[in-house]
């Protein structure tokens, strides 16, 4: 199969997709109840999408073409709203969260549609192991090189962006000391990682004709990397984040990076180079394992600083375009909270160093979300 | 002196090693059921039925009534835990759970009442019967949907069904009983005894949810304290509720109900109080064979066979008529139906309550309701089972 012919888009557009956690409001283990709020939600007129995921236990929710923060926050807001209302009825619960607190792998079903199956027969286990919760985030761009380009100077804000949006320091009941441990299980997969380094669309299919010669791949589905190209919507898909715990955070995660990409296609400010990869995984690493407190090596000049300290910087460098893109608001309370050095990691962290048992730790989590608390 | 020192022959074993023979039996008859597919509490009925005076003759209904504190401790351990699953909350959101519920019962009552009738069994005893098939087994559902691990639409609405229909089985066989009052001691005593038994139990729930926040607040309900306070507190609520003449049944359900919506924050048993109610759920059911014995099982046995009939369908048709509604697909309000199929030794002991306090009536109830209870005991389980694994809301089990 062929790779498809990069779509036009509108630059810096905005798409988000949230994965989301169904729970048992009984138990607030993870219980498999997509189909049932699915079917209730067909009938809903909202933005956007929900569609199903791996297992039963999780959906998809993913606003339209959104233009800025303000119409993402909007979106989201509408589907939660919308899906709070379904979930009462249906008696679950839904929250946010990179990974379920204290789920059992072997307990899910993987969800009866012929990709899923497919996933599940080939990957075997890992497919159950897969019931993690990501943020995706598309941006618009104007060409298949320059989405190249955005994709490659993207790379160097993967740690930021892990570190803003951890949520999963619980795995199978226990903390894992992980900060982001949702990474570790994408990472289990062959196709995963980075993209890539090839700077142009024709480099770019060259590489993906060898690949599906291979018989390793049939469609740009069966790569896991952090960033993505998406020909088909004409967009990057940055893939990295856990799903925040509120739809406010997720909006301002998603602005946060359209303002990196509109400083990266405007002052074009980095030259990229295959050695930007050298410290790629270790950087990558350090956010997953430590977030804010990780270290971040420049990929360029080789300085070491915390993750917070790099965040810091970052939010000076696109200031302008934050303002330009109306959203300068919404990072300011984030970088608020990078300050004080806190991310939804933390916020679980707290409540169950505490003493909270992880089943109110995730009703709790439920609460965040289905209640629309604040960031 | 040496009487107390040597051992007598033949050894005085008394009660204890029947019993405990017994108790493995029915383990390993479970542990039968479960290698070739059935759920194990299919498996601890038919090893109850054959220990008792059908088969073996180990148990009989002396036996049973010496170990009833036992059984009505288990009963209420599961009732309560039940209570804890009826979300009233979710019933004031989505009403069309009640409705369903309150369609399906209806339709229950009604169909049984009238199949029953209509083959000429008096009316008294058919209202009887139409009230105990109203009920689904508490001990059975709870036993499956943990075996399973079981969560989703449909065990959530199977568990809210079940806790809904055994509290509103109980109401009518009360009131039935007071009309049974009224024909023997006056019109007063028919109306004021239903009314002393709900009030009396709401009261006693409240107290008992009173009683199990407060503790809370001082012993961890998932550690071994925890474990010992809820013990001695639904036993402390047993004495007072025999004591005071109440039913041991509602109080346990409404309390739970009454804690799930003053606290909606997960109650969650520790380990031991599933082992401890694991071995408790064992000794139950090899004890319920006790009442059920071959001249009753006979007697009732047409009967009780027409009662299963309609049962079903009525319980079936309501949960189709009424489950897509209250947001459930055709597959799963099939499922849902055929789910609260189980009826078991809830609906014998209240028969043979009945007969306590009029043996004449209760003679002509209990071999109907012992043949609904054998069959439904033994195929209900399956039932729940199979319609759980089918809709896919079993966490553990079978693969998929």
């Amino acid at each position: 199969m062929s790779l498809e012919t990069f779509a036009s888009s509108r630059a810096l557009s905005l798409g988000v997709e949230l994965e989301l956690q169904l729970v048992s409001t009984h138990d607030y283990d993870l219980a498999a109840s997509a189909e049932d709020l699915l079917r209730v939600m067909a009938r809903k007129d909202v933005p956007g999408d929900v569609k199903p995921e791996m297992t039963c236990s999780m959906i998809e929710v993913s606003t339209g073409i959104c233009n800025d923060y303000a119409q993402v926050a909007e979106e989201l807001e509408a589907l939660r709203a919308a899906l709070t209302a379904a979930a009462r009825r249906l008696n679950i619960g839904i929250c946010g969260g990179g990974t379920h607190a204290f789920q059992d792998w072997s307990e899910r079903r993987i969800f009866d549609k012929p990709r899923f199956h497919y996933l599940s027969d080939l990957y075997g286990y890992l497919a159950k192991q897969f019931t993690v919760f990501g943020q995706h985030v598309h941006i618009g761009c104007p060409g298949p090189d320059a989405a190249l380009y955005l994709l490659h100077g993207m790379s160097r804000y993967i740690p930021h962006l892990i570190a803003l949006s951890a949520s999963s320091p619980y795995v199978q009941g226990k903390d894992t000391g992980f900060q982001s441990a949702r990474l570790n299980s994408v990472f289990a997969f062959p196709l995963s990682g980075r993209a890539p380094f090839v700077e142009s669309w024709a480099e770019f299919e060259a590489y993906f004709a060898k690949m599906s010669k291979t018989g390793v791949v049939e469609s740009m589905k069966d790569f896991y990397w952090d960033i993505r190209p998406k020909p088909e919507y004409g967009t990057i898909e940055v893939r990295v984040m856990d799903t925040p715990l509120t739809v406010s955070r997720a909006a301002a995660i998603a602005a946060y990076i359209q303002a990196i990409a509109r400083y990266l296609m405007i002052e074009r400010p980095i030259r990229l180079s295959e050695d930007d990869y050298l410290v790629y995984t270790f950087n990558r690493f350090q956010a997953c394992r430590f977030g804010f407190t990780g270290s971040y090596v420049n990929p360029e000049t080789h300085e070491q600083r915390s993750v917070a300290d790099e965040v810091e910087a970052s939010f000076a460098r696109i200031e302008q375009h934050a303002i330009e893109l109306g959203c300068d608001e919404a990072l300011g309370e984030l970088l608020r909270q990078v300050r004080d050095r806190r991310n939804d990691t933390a916020w679980l962290r707290e409540r169950h160093g505490a003493g909270m048992p992880l089943p109110e730790l995730v009703m709790d989590q439920c609460g965040r979300w289905m209640g629309g608390g604040a960031m | 002196m040496d009487q107390l020192i040597w051992p007598a022959w033949p050894l005085p074993l008394g009660a204890l090693l029947p019993v405990a023979l017994a108790l493995v039996l029915t383990a390993l008859v479970g542990e039968a059921g479960r290698r070739i597919g059935l759920p194990r509490v299919s498996g601890y009925v038919l090893a109850g039925i054959v220990l008792g005076p059908l088969a073996l003759g180990w148990f009989d209904a002396n036996d049973l009534a010496s170990y009833r504190l036992v059984v009505d401790f288990t009963i209420a351990l599961i009732l309560f835990e039940l209570g804890l699953r009826l979300d009233l909350r979710w019933l004031i959101t989505n009403r069309w759970v009640v409705a369903a519920s309150a369609g399906e019962m209806a339709l229950t009552f009604a169909l049984t009442f009238g199949a029953l009738w209509a083959v000429g069994t008096g009316p008294r005893v058919a209202l009887a019967v139409a009230a105990i098939a109203v009920g689904t087994s508490p001990v059975i559902l709870m036993h499956v949907t943990n075996e399973l691990r079981a969560a989703g639409p449909t065990t959530d609405r199977l568990l809210a069904l079940c806790a809904l229909n055994v509290t509103v089985s109980l109401i009518l066989l009360k009131l039935l009983v007071g009309v049974l009052h009224g024909t023997h001691a006056g019109w007063q005593l028919a109306l004021l005894h239903p009314l002393y038994l709900l009030l009396g139990s709401a009261l006693a729930g409240a107290l008992i949810a009173a009683a199990y926040l407060g503790l809370r607040k001082i012993v961890d309900p998932t550690s071994e304290q925890g474990l010992a306070a809820l013990i001695a507190l639904l036993l402390a609520a047993l004495a007072l509720l025999s004591a005071l003449r109440l039913p041991t049944q509602l109080a346990p359900i409404i309390a739970g109900a009454f804690i799930k919506w003053r606290d909606p924050r997960p109650h969650l048993w520790p380990q031991q109080v599933g082992t401890v109610g694991g071995v408790l759920v064992i000794v139950t059911f090899m004890l319920s064979g006790a009442a059920v014995s071959a001249g009753e099982l006979f007697a009732g046995a047409g009967v009780g066979l027409l009662a299963i009939l309609v049962r079903a369908l009525a319980k079936l048709g309501g949960a189709m008529a009424f489950g897509p509604v209250s947001g459930l697909d055709l597959r799963k309000s099939l499922a849902l139906g055929v789910g609260l199929m189980p009826l078991s030794i809830l609906a014998l002991l209240q028969a043979e309550d009945v007969r306590l306090l009029y043996p004449e009536f209760g003679d002509r109830l209990l071999p109907i309701v012992v043949a609904m209870a054998v069959v439904l005991g033994l195929l209900g389980p399956i039932a729940t089972r199979r319609a759980l694994i089918r809709v896919r809301e079993h966490r553990r089990g079978e693969h998929s």
